[in-house]
């Protein structure tokens, strides 16, 4: 991989990327475009295909067609070389539970090549910063969901990648453990890292992410910064107005007249994911 | 288990519970790994089937001879080996046995009695059940056969006699994985073991010391330990059955009382723990949370192993810890310990040349030695199961597959020396010291069936995983297509090296199995580094159904 290409290459690139499972097409002919340093945000309702194309983007899943490009370099041809530029937190955190906090670090940093006093010393560090030291002794087995999700998180970036993948890294952490992995992302962004993130909760997406991209039935319905995509829902919206002639035909997503769309509203949008009201759980206390 | 009444919410929560077990199954055979599980557990099916067969058949003859000969009171010779089979199997033969995890059904309103009725029925599964129930039931029906009047009475001893090693086992079980779950308690249960192995060596010079010189040591100790064997359970029951016969009822019922007595307390000791888990019990190793606040983070180096790379010594060293925190693992690999000692004293006699091996016992190190093999099995053909959702990470991260294995088998290479060496010891103790010949041939053998084992070990954790809790016992179980895959495999394998001792100790020149082993061992490396350069693209190409496998829940 030449200097050259490593600065002209957008961070992620896919090209028709596709994976069925026999007759289902999980992901169909993707084509993601993130610039070096974008805070990329990957959404989409549940079974949608984000977990499979960051599975595919990371190496734990093959594509059954399309390429992908991290770092201009081809995930298939190089992945070794691919894999030590990245950092990943997959869905399953890949812990190893009966290693203490400290030890798994190590073991990590070694496993990324780092020397042995290097990936100690950026143990301690990590654990000083997530605040797992009080029980240095304890397994990972024995820590508590945000707690392990802190320690996959310190694991992902221990050897420094200048991409991070993040399968809802924010799902079951507290506020004062997601404020800490907040301010650790945005520090990385500000040193020229890009991070790639899948989440539910689109209001720490729409704070921390420059750029999104919404997948739905596998198929890619809108990619852009949150302003262009802001911007094409609202001249949907306009026409729609136009033609229906009533707001409340657009249902609850449409925004008052002169209100910023919010992230949701947009996903919603876009997606069309709204419930009938008479589709209640009438037995249910 | 007052309170056990069957509920119509209880009768669904069972019913509830086998179909989607019986689901679980059916969905497995949707893949191509899961229709090869059930081969080969048909396979196991099978050969425990001829086993319970085979077993029974001779049981029943044995009973029906013993009855119908008057010699009512050799019973207690049979009862014994079941007994101890029952007990000893489970742990003995870690591959073909699970503790299937129940402790997800606590979540649901189920009562303690269910809980406990669920948890039995779990654990009556296991082959040592079926063969030892199967037996049982060829014993009634040779006491029948030989005295149809004594049926009445047999059968119902011997089904209690049944009950009694079903909850006795599972007693067993749990409070042993109590014992191990914690590294204070797993200590004391090793120190307790090793006192038992240390005194054992007392009981021959004891015997020696002070029997009689007119009358040989075994028979005073028979003598003396006959009335002490009649109190315990298999002579309980042979003893009820013999007054049965004799119609002394009053002896009969009170040997009777006995056995109840004694399944009573291991049904409450079984309770004690079951009731623990349903309360929620956590056995894990985590520590007290300090009131202190936190110091700073201690900078803890790695492991460096002269002439290794980083990737294999951190490989090496996860492995090693992973392995010292898991005190099932632990305990099994003290059984090569427990194999010698059952061969020295099989025989009842206490002298050098007592057990089994008593007309062979430079053979103690060789046999020790391939039982350390076997039971490795779990940990080398599947080296990947105890990382459970860990796998992700090897295949995330930019290390090769070749090292990770490597360090995986460093270890298991580690384990495997520390091993001989503890069975060297115990066969020099037991027996005698192996001779020079004897010591060279069995390490030849040995590395020659650890590198043909590494290199199938490697592929079948590759290519047929299957996720273990090394902390639980009984859940250290490798898929059954690769035990029985292994166990082809070693007794090729152990069936070469024991050949080949056995002809050369035939010829006197023990030696030459030494150099045959090591040519045999120079075209295994072979293979093994040839099976190690393509680990890597075999690995990418299963990546999926691994991760799957581990990943699960």
């Amino acid at each position: 991989m030449s200097a050259s290409a490593t600065i002209a290459a957008p961070a992620i690139s896919t090209e028709h990327l596709t994976r069925r499972f026999g007759d289902l097409v999980a992901v169909q002919d993707v084509n993601l475009r993130v610039a070096p340093g974008q805070f990329f945000g990957f959404l989409g309702p549940n079974g949608a295909g984000k977990s499979t194309t960051i599975k595919m983007l990371t190496g734990l899943l093959a594509p059954s067609s399309g390429r992908m490009q991290i770092l201009g370099v081809d995930l298939t041809q190089d992945s070794v070389e691919v894999k030590r530029q990245i950092g990943v937190v997959p869905e399953g955190m890949a812990l190893f539970g009966r290693l203490s906090g400290s030890e798994y670090l190590n073991f990590v940093g070694r496993m990324y090549g780092l020397d042995r006093s290097t990936a100690a010393k950026r143990s301690a560090e990590l654990l000083d910063f997530m605040q797992l030291v009080d029980q240095p002794k304890a397994l990972v087995t024995d820590y508590s969901h945000g707690m392990q999700k802190k320690l996959a998180l310190a694991a992902a970036v221990i050897h420094g990648p200048k991409i991070l993948f993040l399968d809802e890294p924010f799902e079951g952490v507290d506020a004062i453990a997601s404020n800490t992995l907040k301010s650790m992302l945005q520090n990385m962004i500000a040193r020229g890292a890009t991070i790639f993130l899948t989440s539910h909760v689109l209001e720490i997406v729409e704070r921390l992410c420059s750029h999104v991209a919404i997948i739905h039935r596998g198929q890619l319905v809108a990619q852009g910064s949150l302003e262009q995509l802001r911007a094409g829902v609202e001249a949907q919206a306009a026409a729609a107005l136009s033609a229906a002639g009533a707001p409340h035909q657009m249902g609850a997503s449409a925004p008052a007249p002169g209100e910023r769309l919010t992230l949701e509203q947009i996903f919603l949008r876009i997606v069309g994911g709204t419930r009938r009201a008479d589709q209640e759980l009438s037995w249910l206390g | 288990m007052a309170g056990l009444s069957f509920t119509p919410e209880i009768r669904g929560q069972f019913s509830a519970i086998a179909r989607v077990r019986w689901q679980l199954f059916v969905n497995s055979l949707r893949t191509i790994r899961g229709r090869m599980e059930v081969v080969a557990r048909g396979f196991v099916f099978f050969g425990f089937g001829m086993g319970a067969l085979i077993g029974s058949i001779g049981l029943g003859f044995s009973a029906w001879y013993f009855v119908s000969s008057g010699r009512v009171d050799w019973l207690p010779l049979l009862l014994w080996p079941v007994f101890l089979f029952w007990q000893l199997f489970p742990v003995m033969a870690s591959a073909f046995t699970e503790n299937v995890d129940s402790s997800n059904l606590l979540r649901f309103p189920l009562t303690f009695p269910s809980y406990f009725m669920i948890r039995i029925a779990y654990g009556s599964l296991d082959p040592s059940t079926a063969l030892g129930s199967l037996w049982l039931l060829g014993m009634v029906i040779g006491i029948a056969c030989a005295s149809p009047a004594l049926f009445l009475c047999a059968a119902p001893v011997l089904l209690l006699f049944a009950i009694f090693n079903i909850l006795l086992a599972r007693m067993f079980f749990t409070w042993v994985e109590r014992w191990l779950a914690q590294r204070k308690t797993r200590e004391i249960f090793g120190v307790l073991f090793l006192f038992v192995v240390i005194g054992v060596q007392f009981i021959g010079p004891f015997i020696r010391h002070f029997g009689s010189r007119s009358q040989p040591a075994v028979s005073r100790v028979v003598a003396e330990t006959l009335p002490v064997e009649r109190l315990l359970p298999p002579g309980l029951a042979a003893q009820s059955i013999a007054h049965f016969l004799r119609a002394e009822y009053a002896l009969a019922f009170g040997s009777i009382a006995l056995l109840c007595a004694y399944t009573l307390a291991a049904l409450w000791l079984l309770n004690l723990r079951l009731r623990a888990q349903y309360r929620g019990e956590n056995l894990s190793e985590g520590v007290a949370r300090s009131a202190a606040p936190a110091a700073k983070q201690e900078i803890q180096l790695g492991w460096n192993l002269p002439g290794v790379s980083g990737p294999v010594s951190a490989g090496l060293e996860k492995e090693i810890h992973y392995l010292s925190r898991s005190g099932p693992m632990l305990f099994t690999l003290l059984m090569p310990l427990v194999v010698l000692l059952i061969f020295r004293f099989s025989s009842g006699k206490t002298d050098s040349a007592g057990g089994l091996l008593g007309h062979a016992s430079d053979l103690a190190f060789p046999v020790g030695a391939a039982y350390t093999l076997l039971i490795l099995t779990n940990l080398v053909y599947n080296s990947f199961g105890a990382d459970a959702a860990g796998i992700q990470f090897y295949f995330v991260s930019p290390v090769r597959f070749r090292e990770i294995l490597l360090g995986k088998n460093l270890t298991h290479s580690l384990v495997l020396v520390v091993e001989m060496m503890l069975v060297w010891a115990g066969a020099c103790l037991l027996y005698r010291p192996p001779s020079f010949a004897v010591l060279l041939a069995t390490i030849s053998g040995v590395i020659f069936a650890l590198v043909v084992n590494l290199t199938a070990g490697n592929l079948f954790s590759v290519y047929t995983p299957k996720k273990v809790d090394l902390a639980t016992l009984g859940r250290q179980r490798a898929s059954q297509a690769t035990v029985l895959a292994s166990l082809g495999i070693q007794a090729v394998v152990l069936g070469l090296c024991a050949f080949a001792i056995l002809v050369a100790r035939a010829y006197h020149h023990i030696w030459l199995a030494a150099i045959i082993f090591i040519a045999l061992a120079a075209v295994a490396s072979a293979i093994y580094f040839l099976v190690l350069s393509r680990i890597d693209a075999i690995a990418l190409q299963r990546r999926e159904a691994m991760i799957a496998e581990l990943c699960r829940a």
